[in-house]
């Protein structure tokens, strides 16, 4: 379960950098609008899934500033980031779309 | 390009990182607390929600830590997983590369090792890198020099011990003090005489026994005690225990044993000492000569010991003021001391010829190394090549450039880690079993040398160092050419019907071609004109005849003789000599022809200039032994030489030399002997002879009587009908039969030859195997560019077949494309050869550096190997079915 639930949260974050450079706040505020508030993404799991993803040369960081004027590190997505995404949405559209049926079939 | 900067300086991060996440986890409160306040909250109650919702800073900068951490760990383990899968399934490639690699850092490994030995290594001593060795230039001096011009007086000496600040001993020794040990075998021994306080500032603790009391080095030839190494312990006296108190003669001078060497420690130089005596007894052991009382003869090597809060730039400080108060002493004076830390070979003299040599051949081995790293990157773009299409799915899913460069590094690193480890460790243990084979396999007599080879830190650090170098070398540039895939070119395979040179990575292979080319070339070529000066060197006339001449030498004055008593001595052996069966005459001289020692004297040239020239005292009966006619005037006589005759012989150049256009019989030649000055009349001329240096005959050389002056060292030439076993026999029964005490060394007068070929053989060989070396590796490139190029043009060389083309024209087209670069990079390598061979100079005994014999057939040799290298895969061609080939994916 972990590692849907992670694999789950990176794939938010990529695609909320899909629409623009993003902060970190900026991130888990837009999760929770997109999600309608189903995900409330805490600092001790959004950082470690921000590292992680640069790491993997997903996204990229750099600091800028706010509309606030406020000094804010932004993460935008990298090339193979945003080939990284395509794969793995599609992927997922998979997955869920056999759970689903699967789920349908049984109850 | 620029995120492989920037994931190149991550490499290097740390401290700035932490930084970074603390500033940004400070603008997420920010952001949130501004939230709260957007939301109606005071700004207390705002930072107190926001750091509520947030949680523990420090947990999240833990973790993101720790994502930092296990990502490169993992990473780095993930990619050496896939470098170690992606290689076993490749192990020819992984077995080429990793000898080829292992040859190249091995070389330079064993080559490093021996000059670490040389030329860093600490002495075999206690606490060795607070000991530091003194040498010294002196300008604006006339100094005597009895060893090397770097060495001191004792004099000197004395300033330096009593008047430093920084040093807790000053000592010094005169090492190859030759000597002869009495007994029923008498032995020729090396020892150094030394300041009493020797073993003790050393830290080196006796076997048997104790080192010097400070008493016995108190005044000059008074204290008769020795300290004998361990292995004449052994040989001479057989290990035995009651040594200790034993007196043994020395130079017929009776010496009490008062200690026995530990095993590990012979010395502070390069020639192991067999024994240790106090230097105030060197007029004993060195009679005629007084060294301790001049104060203008380098002859003591000194070493200090730091004081515990010394350093070397302080000490260097402190005795650079003594010798500028030495200098003010002499007008004119001017000295230049080094203070270094102590090793086996510190005099001025030592290091530059080390360095020279060692530059030579490290820069041949360097050449050897590149050689391997053109041809281990070859293979990478190769197979770099052959991977394209997965590569080009890696990046298409995702992987970035960075990852994958570094994926591909780890690959070239661990192929250069276990080459490295493979190759230097072979190196290594090498080394150590050559020189000690070498060491041991001396000719009897030949004093035993140390060469400390083993590995240290200092090889270990460079095998290390040159191994990472290596794997960056080879697999940097192959991996960001690899990493840089057209997408869906690559994906389709549309490539392998593009030719191979019009493609960027062709020129690439193409030029690492050249450059293996070139390297190998060069080495060759070395190897050619060394190998031809070598030949020279055997077929060489001289300008004498060496056949059935003996050669037995002694030293009168170390076994204590005085000129009335070695004048007998002398008589006497040249009767028994001269009636021995078979031998037909004796002659004497100082030296002997081509031994590699010289002996000369400062005469009045034209204009009454002063010149040095090179001399021998001989008797006459060596120009008819030796077969070097007299072309004009006469050779002085037998009373000549006994009643000590001012006359002299000269050689054909010096006559032109000295009186050019004039009858040199009857001119006079003026010694410049100090205050009265000698005058020689010019009796004769001889033929020149290649009698001091080989492959010189015009150099100036006197020929004067052996004067009953000349009797400390001597050599007597015995031309002898028998054999040279049992003449030598016979030779050395008659010197017994006189002294049975007197050391002498026997020997054919043709082995000086080897003196003058074995530095010339030693290159030759050398430059032979890694010339021979470099060019297997070129050879192998070739057979795999060439594999490679045809392997990619399968369906093209199938569609020119099917369309009826020669199977001879593709093959030929095959060829001609590498044969390009390889012309090239043979062109380069003759240019470069040509620049260097000069370098050679002495070796090559007359062969000019651009001989062209060398330079013609070295390259055609080399293209043979390289047409033959490329011939064999190219061959396959002719084998391709059109129909298959069309097929070919």
């Amino acid at each position: 379960m972990a590692d849907l639930l992670q694999g789950t949260l990176d794939l938010l974050i990529l695609r909320t950098l899909t629409l623009e450079p993003q902060h970190g706040w900026g991130i888990a505020r837009r999760i929770h609008q997109l999600t309608q508030g189903t995900f409330d993404v805490k600092p001790g799991s959004m950082f470690p899934a921000l590292k992680r993803l640069e790491e993997q040369g997903w996204i990229a960081s750099e600091w800028g500033e706010s509309e606030n004027k406020r000094q804010a590190k932004f993460y935008r997505l990298t090339k193979p980031g945003r080939r990284h995404i395509e794969t793995e949405v599609s992927n997922w559209k998979r997955v869920s779309t056999a759970i689903d049926r699967a789920i349908e079939a049984t109850s | 390009m620029t995120r492989i900067a920037r994931a190149v300086r991550n490499l290097f991060r740390g401290k700035d990182d932490d930084r970074d996440l603390d500033r940004e986890l400070r603008a997420y409160l920010a952001f949130a607390i501004d939230e709260h306040m957007r939301r109606g909250l005071t700004r207390e109650a705002a930072e107190r929600a926001a750091r509520i919702e947030f949680g523990g800073i420090d947990q999240v900068k833990e973790s993101v830590r720790a994502v930092r951490a296990g990502v490169s760990l993992e990473t780095m383990w993930r990619d050496l997983i896939y470098a170690a899968r992606s290689l076993r399934k490749n192990p020819a490639f992984a077995l080429a590369a990793i000898t080829i690699i292992g040859l190249g850092i091995g070389v330079n490994t064993a080559i490093f090792s021996v000059l670490n030995g040389l030329m860093f290594r600490e002495l075999p001593v206690p606490e060795a890198s607070r000991v530091v060795s003194l040498t010294q230039a002196v300008r604006g001096q006339a100094r005597g020099v009895h060893g090397m011009g770097s060495f001191f007086s004792y004099a000197e000496y004395e300033a330096y011990r009593d008047r430093n600040q920084t040093l807790s001993g000053l000592l010094a020794y005169s090492p190859l003090v030759e000597a002869s040990l009495a007994g029923n075998e008498p032995r020729q021994l090396v020892g150094t005489i030394a300041t009493c306080n020797y073993f003790e500032l050393l830290g080196v603790r006796q076997a048997l026994g104790r080192g010097f009391a400070p008493s016995e080095c108190a005044t000059a030839g008074s204290a008769a005690v020795i300290v004998i190494g361990n292995g004449l312990w052994r040989n001479a006296f057989g290990s035995d225990p009651a040594i200790v108190g034993r007196t043994i003669s020395v130079n017929r001078t009776p010496f009490v044993v008062i200690g026995v060497a530990p095993p590990g420690f012979s010395g502070t130089e390069p020639v192991a000492a067999d024994f240790w005596a106090p230097v105030t007894m060197q007029t004993v052991l060195e009679r005629g000569q007084n060294l301790l009382a001049n104060p203008g003869m380098s002859w003591l090597a000194v070493l200090g010991r730091l004081k515990p809060d010394a350093t070397l730039a302080r000490a260097s400080a402190d005795l650079r003021l003594i010798a500028a108060q030495i200098d003010r002493l002499e007008s004119g004076r001017r000295t230049a001391l080094f203070v270094r830390g102590a090793t086996i070979m510190p005099q001025i003299e030592e290091r530059t010829f080390v360095f020279d040599i060692g530059g030579i051949v490290l820069g041949a081995v360097g050449l050897v190394l590149l050689v391997a790293c053109a041809n281990v990157a070859n293979l990478l773009l190769a197979r770099a090549a052959g991977r394209r299409r997965e590569i080009a799915i890696r990046l298409a899913i995702g992987a970035s450039r960075w990852r994958l460069v570094r994926q591909m590094l780890t690959e070239s690193l661990a192929l250069a880690a276990i080459g490295g480890c493979i190759g230097s460790t072979i190196a290594i243990v090498g080394t150590a079993f050559v020189v000690r084979q070498i060491v041991s396999h001396m000719p009897p007599g030949f004093p035993s040398l140390i060469i400390p080879v083993g590995s240290d830190i200092r090889v270990l650090a460079f095998a290390m160092a040159l191994t990472v170098v290596t794997g960056l070398a080879f697999g940097l540039v192959p991996a960001l050419r690899a990493s840089r895939a057209e997408l869906t070119a690559a994906m389709k395979d549309e490539g392998a019907d593009r030719s191979d040179r019009t493609r960027p990575g062709g020129l690439l292979r193409h030029g690492l071609l050249a450059a293996q080319m070139a390297g190998s070339m060069v080495l060759l070529l070395a190897a050619g004109l060394l190998t031809r000066g070598l030949a020279r060197s055997q077929t060489i006339d001289p300008g004498f005849a060496t056949a059935n001449v003996s050669v037995a030498t002694f030293d009168l004055e170390a076994a204590g003789y005085d000129q009335a008593r070695a004048d007998t001595f002398r008589r006497l052996l040249v009767e028994r000599v001269a009636a021995l069966p078979g031998v037909d005459a004796v002659a004497q001289a100082r030296v002997t022809p081509l031994s590699g020692s010289h002996v000369q004297t400062v005469f009045y040239g034209q204009d009454d200039r002063l010149i040095r020239v090179e001399l021998n005292s001989i008797t006459p009966a060596f120009f008819s032994m030796l077969g070097i006619p007299i072309v004009a005037g006469r050779a002085f006589s037998d009373e000549e030489c006994s009643a000590d005759r001012s006359v002299v012989v000269v050689s054909e150049s010096a006559a032109r030399g000295l009186w050019p256009g004039r009858n040199p019989v009857g001119q006079r030649l003026r010694e410049d002997a100090g205050k009265r000055s000698i005058d020689f009349e010019v009796v004769g001329v001889a033929k020149d002879a290649q009698v001091s240096r080989l492959s010189k005959s015009d150099s100036m050389y006197l020929y004067f009587p052996a004067s009953p002056r000349q009797w400390r060292r001597l050599a007597l030439m015995v031309h002898a009908s028998t054999d040279y076993a049992s003449a030598s026999n016979d030779i050395r029964s008659a010197f017994r039969a006189i002294d049975p005490e007197l050391p002498v060394a026997l020997a054919k007068l043709s082995d000086n030859f080897e003196v003058w070929r074995m530095p010339s053989r030693i290159a030759a060989m050398t430059s032979a195997v890694l010339g021979a070396l470099a060019m297997v590796l070129a050879a192998i490139g070739m057979y795999g560019v060439v594999a490679y190029a045809l392997s990619r043009r399968v369906r093209e060389i199938g569609i020119r077949i099917a369309l009826g083309a020669d199977r001879q024209d593709v093959i030929r087209l095959m060829l001609r494309q590498v044969m390009r670069p390889v012309g090239i990079g043979a062109a380069i390598g003759m240019l470069i050869g040509a620049a260097v061979s000069r370098l050679l100079g002495d070796l090559l005994y007359g062969v000019s550096p651009y001989d062209p014999v060398s330079f013609v057939a070295v390259p055609i040799f080399l293209a043979a190997v390289a047409l033959a290298a490329a011939y064999a895969p190219a061959r396959r061609a002719t084998r391709i079915d059109p129909m298959l080939a069309l097929r070919h994916d």
